[in-house]
């Protein structure tokens, strides 16, 4: 590749980044620190979604697999394990957003804060780039069907005790900043 | 001047005394002192390079030295504006703020040195110079707009109207230069070498029409995206600018220290499991 090839590649790259970025209305991937609402609790993200694990694992149960197969003709086996599969990829989506929310509110909580450790934010730009390469592959094997759906109940488990944490943790938040969010914040 | 030269010299001077007089009716210099500094510069510079013409004469050495240096200039007011623009907002987030400026400064320095080092390497004649250092600067832009811009989608600060158009202006402009002045070095440095070279005298003359003709499609190329660019500026000045928003109040210092390693903590053990998930 000669030299030209090279920068106007490196350009039209750069380029495509920067009108995404500046698309007005676009969906942040970030906290929304300038529109942050008067009541931090009513601002920051809590998960939610794996509240809903108990009707899943129930639908998506090794008995109810077991029970189609010995039943079912194997075609209606089939759409139905692919059924399956398709509604535990909707629901890893939900965990993927119950976890954005929660990065979201470290990033917000940064965004708002006097005072940041280069070593805390490095690390959490990492960690979130990491995650959604991992979340990529489980989903890859989810969907290829070699992922036992029984697995996700773990981490079901660890986004509910983490979101329970971090209602702690806002409160906490809500507590300490008492009266010093202005409600026209960042409006 | 030919034909098609007046015309995209007095057109460009036109849009520049617009913009210039939306930016001084709307008091851009209250906000943005640094950007309303451009715009002056940009015209008295374009005033400038034509009194050099019409005194000097359009193909004197004088106007040429007057093209190249009003051009560099332009560039490097132009690179305040953008710091101004990196400043502008996030200097109220006092804490990603002390983080951004350093990030942005370490990649300004690096790609300045970088254009430093890339016109020492040039044959020695002003418009190689001139078209490396340009694309260089127009690069280092575009490179410091993006970072700007990928800091506050992250941390979720979004740029007002008027400064997201300042920035698209601006990136139109230093896209089209890079393109531009890669294509006009290489042709510079390439066939067009010997007529830069004292020694290759006998040919000159058979080497200027195409010369000629190379510096008029440059020319209309880059005059119409800067016309394009100011045209952005005019529209977004076109309503009186907004008061700037007010500065966020600040959450006290421990909110972040107690809960940023926590909330890390956390995410990493969500990693751990997910590796956990996927090992056979």
């Amino acid at each position: 590749m000669n030299e030209l090839t090279i920068v106007v590649l490196l350009a039209i790259a750069l380029s495509g980044i920067l009108l995404w970025l500046l698309i007005p209305g676009r969906r942040s991937s970030g906290a929304n620190a300038s529109s942050l609402p008067s009541k931090v609790d009513d601002a920051l993200p809590t998960a939610k979604h794996y509240a809903y694990f108990p009707q899943i694992r129930q639908a998506l149960s090794v008995a109810d697999s077991n029970y189609l197969r010995e039943t079912a003709p194997p075609h209606v086996t089939k759409q139905a394990l692919r059924e399956r599969r398709a509604v535990a990829r909707g629901f890893l989506k939900g965990l993927h957003e119950d976890f954005s929310n929660l990065a979201k509110l470290g990033r917000t909580i940064a965004a708002l804060s006097p005072d940041v450790s280069r070593e805390q934010e490095t690390e959490r730009l990492i960690l979130s780039l990491k995650f959604q390469v991992l979340y990529s592959l489980v989903w890859l094997r989810l969907s290829a069907g070699n992922l036992p759906i029984e697995q996700l109940e773990h981490l079901t488990g660890l986004v509910g005790r983490l979101a329970t944490r971090m209602d702690a943790a806002m409160a906490h938040v809500s507590a300490l900043s008492a009266g010093q969010l202005p409600g026209s914040l960042g409006t | 001047m030919n034909r098609l030269e007046s015309f995209l010299f007095w057109s460009t001077l036109s849009f520049e005394i617009a913009l210039c007089g939306f930016v001084f009716t709307r008091k851009v210099q209250r906000i943005l002192p640094l950007f309303a500094i451009y715009t002056y510069v940009v015209l008295c510079g374009a005033i400038g390079v034509w009194l050099t013409y019409e005194y000097f004469g359009f193909y004197s050495l004088t106007s040429y030295y007057a093209y190249w240096g009003s051009l560099l200039l332009n560039a490097g007011v132009r690179s305040l504006a953008i710091a101004e623009l990196c400043r502008y907002g996030l200097r109220a987030y006092r804490g990603i703020w002390a983080l951004v400026w350093r990030v942005l400064a370490a990649l300004s320095i690096l790609l300045l040195a970088h254009a430093v080092t890339d016109a020492w390497g040039q044959p020695n004649r002003v418009a190689i110079y001139g078209t490396t250092l340009d694309r260089d600067i127009s690069f280092a832009s575009i490179v410091i707009l993006a970072a700007l811009l990928i800091f506050r989608n992250y941390y979720g600060i979004a740029l007002e109207p008027l400064q997201r158009a300042i920035a698209v202006g601006i990136f139109l402009i230093c896209l089209v230069d890079v393109i531009g002045n890669t294509i006009l070095r290489s042709i510079f440095t390439g066939y067009l070498l010997a007529y830069f070279l004292s020694n290759q005298k006998t040919l000159w003359d058979a080497l200027s029409p195409q010369f000629e003709r190379v510096r008029d499609m440059w020319s209309t190329v880059h005059l119409f995206s800067f016309m394009i660019s100011i045209g952005i500026w005019c529209f977004a000045l076109r309503k009186p600018v907004p008061a700037p928003s007010e500065n966020p109040v600040l959450l006290p210092t421990e909110v972040y220290r107690e809960l940023s390693p926590a909330i890390n903590m956390r995410l990493a053990t969500f990693n751990d499991r997910l590796v956990e998930l996927l090992k056979p």
